[in-house]
């Protein structure tokens, strides 16, 4: 902790003089902040644009990034050329998959970059042209699923975020996502179908009915299969420069639920078969159960892998020359199976983190009860020993005294346990003003003492985790009255919870004199998809309580380029009294 | 009161008691250890103190509690408290309410005790010297003489006391005889426990 050892230094010998700055974020402590708090400008928390990390905090996609999505989306059109039928593109359509996983990653704001690259392939391969007198409402065809897709990943991230996070679980959001983004994007279809039913040569009521259904179905099975694996390898790829190799290398494989899976699916394709085989027709339910058996029990991965199995079995047998009907039934089949699937394996991770957040919070309020409780030890136990301490120190004295002129030996010993008394009494003293005392009562606090003794606890634990912990300059002047104990662990929180989210392995802490209030204030970046769950654990709701019990405010605000800044607002002393 | 000031050392703790005590012997005060505040209580009126070093903390009866009662029977002796369970609500209640002269916190800071017995034996003696003046004061006496510290003039206090300002006239004459004063000033000194 170099960086905290020369702030420390700096500070104590010239304050005012030579204040410390953090080089990356030259803006961080100067006092110039953006008038509006809910939102910070990469202007002021500028990104460094290398290394890998930055992809965590949802930067816009690049050219090649964008170039290889274009060359995905050709490839996926293609793909989907096989199960195309009248007036529509197709019964499975993977660009869907591919849009939503883009989207999803980068955020809605990618939307116009995926319209205009989708635009130019389908220029290329001829599906659209600018010489057509339909031409613009070809391109409207093209733009609107985009913004679909665009306008729901954008309610379902608000909504999932802040305050409102807590009915929303990871990896729910992104279930409800991938199914109501094709249900959403059919719908925008149906004014144009209505409107111009020439254009896709569908001119009957049920036509359009069927044509959007297939539309939806399509996009669903696109969605349901493609984009999760992508988004589990943008994830992988985008997550630790520190393992790269030992993420990307396959987990260990659990054999006995691989042999529960296949023996389920297996039994369920048989009797579908079966079924088939005997003259009831294509019935789904046995594959329904098998995969929400799956994935109830093994979770989204896994649901997946059965999923894909089943979609590689059913879809070739539906591309050749087979009724329109026939082949939309099957397709609708197969998109139930799907969602069920997904949506049981998306419950079941969903139930594993909460359950693992339930324990986190378990294992924090234990740990508060045993605080306590040791807190109540040693104020008891400094009581019991300053009472016979107190006798034994005025005997002590007392035997010093009157062996003065006594044998040197006797002398010498008795000064010597009056002097070990006389420390032992001044130690208690000193323990209880620490332990007994403050705890009561508010005291004045300056706010550079405060972060001193945490920084002192924070920096091992930061550097066992390979974060650097960067301390802003501190202000002597600055006062408030308070706990220090209590303020001491409600900053700790705030800095625990963000050494154990930065993504770029930095955090910063800073304290400033703001509109007649102390703030205290610590910065990471944050991978949106990782803390997604984590947000409001019980350690922030202590820190929040404490800060609110000394009259003052915590406030968490997520930058829309990854930035988490925790506000600490706290009255000075001076307007508490 | 003759000889070395009585002082009275309350503590449940018996060896601390016994052992300051024999310090403030040691430093020339007749000092005395009693282990239970109520057999104090019930001793006390028979051998009167000049001041108390109490215990906050025991068992039946709490050193505030013990401090509001022994007040009641001698409103002359000076109370200190001790305690293993400082806190500042406790202290400002000690010395505002309980009309503590201090409140020292265990171990014990001998200097501190010394000097806040020293104090408490001196301002007991002083407020027994006054009390003692204005003790042969009859109760209408005692009335005026209320009144007169206050500030009041005779014709308010005559108003107050439904008297005519002639009778408050001679009653203030007494009181200035009995208590050998010269001054409203010196009264009003009399009438301060400080």
């Amino acid at each position: 902790m170099s960086d905290y050892a020369c702030t420390a230094k700096d500070q104590g010998a010239r304050p005012r003089l030579k204040k410390w700055r953090p080089r990356e974020f030259p803006c961080f402590n100067n006092g110039a902040r953006p008038g509006n708090e809910g939102q910070m400008t990469s202007a002021f928390f500028p990104m460094r644009r290398s290394g890998k990390a930055e992809s965590a905090a949802r930067p816009a996609p690049g050219p090649l990034i964008l170039m290889l999505y274009g060359l995905g989306f050709w490839l996926a059109l293609s793909m989907a050329a096989y199960w195309g039928g009248e007036g529509y593109y197709s019964l499975w359509f993977p660009p869907a998959g591919l849009r939503l996983a883009f989207l999803w990653h980068f955020g809605p704001r990618a939307t116009p970059a995926i319209m205009i690259v989708e635009l130019l392939v389908n220029l290329g391969m001829g599906r659209f042209s600018l010489a057509s007198p339909d031409r613009l409402i070809a391109l409207w065809g093209i733009v609107r699923p985009v913004l679909a897709y665009g306008a729901i990943v954008g309610v379902i991230r608000w909504l999932s975020s802040g305050s409102r996070a807590g009915m929303m679980t990871p990896p729910m959001p992104f279930s409800l996502a991938a199914a109501a983004a094709p249900v959403f994007a059919a719908l925008t279809a149906l004014p144009e179908a209505l409107w111009r039913p020439d254009r896709t040569q569908v001119t009957t009521l049920p036509d359009v009915i069927t044509s959007l259904t297939a539309f939806a179905v399509g996009d669903l099975l696109g969605v349901l299969l493609i984009a999760p694996p992508l988004l589990w390898i943008a994830g992988t790829a985008g997550r630790g420069r520190k393992s790269l190799p030992s993420r990307l290398a396959p987990p260990s494989i659990a054999w006995t639920p691989v042999m529960e899976m296949a023996f389920l699916l297996g039994g369920a394709i048989v009797v579908t078969r079966l079924l088939t085989h005997i003259g009831l027709g294509f019935q789904p339910t046995p594959v329904i159960l098998a995969v929400a058996w799956t994935g109830l029990r093994f979770g989204r991965l896994a649901a997946w892998i059965s999923l894909a199995a089943v979609a590689w079995l059913l879809l070739p047998e539906t591309a050749d020359a087979i009724s329109t009907t026939d082949r939309l039934e099957r397709h609708l089949n197969l998109a139930t199976i799907m969602v069920v699937g997904y949506l049981a394996g998306s419950y079941r991770d969903a139930q594993k983190q909460a359950r693992a957040a339930l324990e986190r919070r378990d294992r924090l309020l234990f740990q508060a009860e045993r605080l306590k409780t040791l807190r109540a030890m040693s104020v008891a136990v400094i009581h019991e020993i300053s009472q016979p301490l107190s006798t034994l120190a005025i005997e002590a004295r007392h035997l010093h005294a009157i062996t003065d002129r006594s044998g040197q030996e006797i002398r010498e010993s008795a000064a010597l346990i009056d002097r070990k008394a006389a420390a032992l009494s001044h130690l208690v003293r000193r323990l209880r003003r620490f332990g007994g005392r403050v705890v009561d009562e508010p005291s004045p606090l300056p706010v550079p003492a405060l972060v001193e003794s945490v920084v002192a606890i924070a920096a091992p634990e930061a550097r066992s985790q390979g974060v650097a912990l960067k301390v802003g300059p501190t202000d002597p002047d600055l006062v408030i009255l308070g706990q220090e104990v209590e303020l001491s662990q409600a900053l700790m929180n705030l800095l625990r919870n963000a050494i154990q989210h930065s993504s770029d392995r930095a955090v910063e802490l800073g304290s400033e004199r703001r509109g007649g209030r102390a703030e205290i204030t610590v910065l990471n970046r944050y991978e949106p998809e990782a803390s997604h769950g984590m947000g409001m654990g019980v350690g922030i709701l202590v820190a929040q309580a404490i800060v609110e019990a000394h009259g003052g405010h915590l406030t968490r605000t997520k930058g829309p380029d990854g930035v988490m800044l925790a506000s600490i607002m706290l009255p000075l002393a001076g307007d508490c009294a | 009161m003759t000889g070395e000031p009585k002082v009275y050392v309350v503590d449940d703790d018996r060896d601390l008691g016994g052992s300051v005590a024999r310090l403030l012997c040691r430093q020339g005060f007749a000092a005395e250890p009693f282990l239970d505040p109520v057999m104090l209580l019930n001793a006390y009126v028979e051998a009167p103190a000049s001041c108390i070093v109490t215990d906050v903390m025991m068992d039946d009866l709490d050193g505030f509690g013990f401090a509001d009662r022994v007040r009641f029977l001698d409103p002359a002796v000076a109370i200190v408290f001790m305690t293993a369970w400082p806190t500042t609500a406790n202290a400002v209640d000690a010395v505002r309410r309980h009309g503590g002269l201090d409140y020292l916190e265990k171990p014990i800071d001998e200097a501190r005790l010394i000097a806040a017995v020293t104090e408490g034996v001196a301002w007991s003696s002083r407020r027994r010297r006054q009390l003692g003046r204005t003790a042969a004061l009859t109760p209408r006496e005692r009335e005026v003489f209320d009144l007169l510290v206050l500030g009041h003039s005779n014709k308010a206090i005559a108003g107050i006391l439904a008297l005519s300002p002639k009778t408050v006239e001679d009653h203030r004459a007494a009181i200035m005889a009995k208590t050998g004063t010269s001054g409203l000033a010196q009264l009003i000194a009399l009438a301060s426990p400080g």
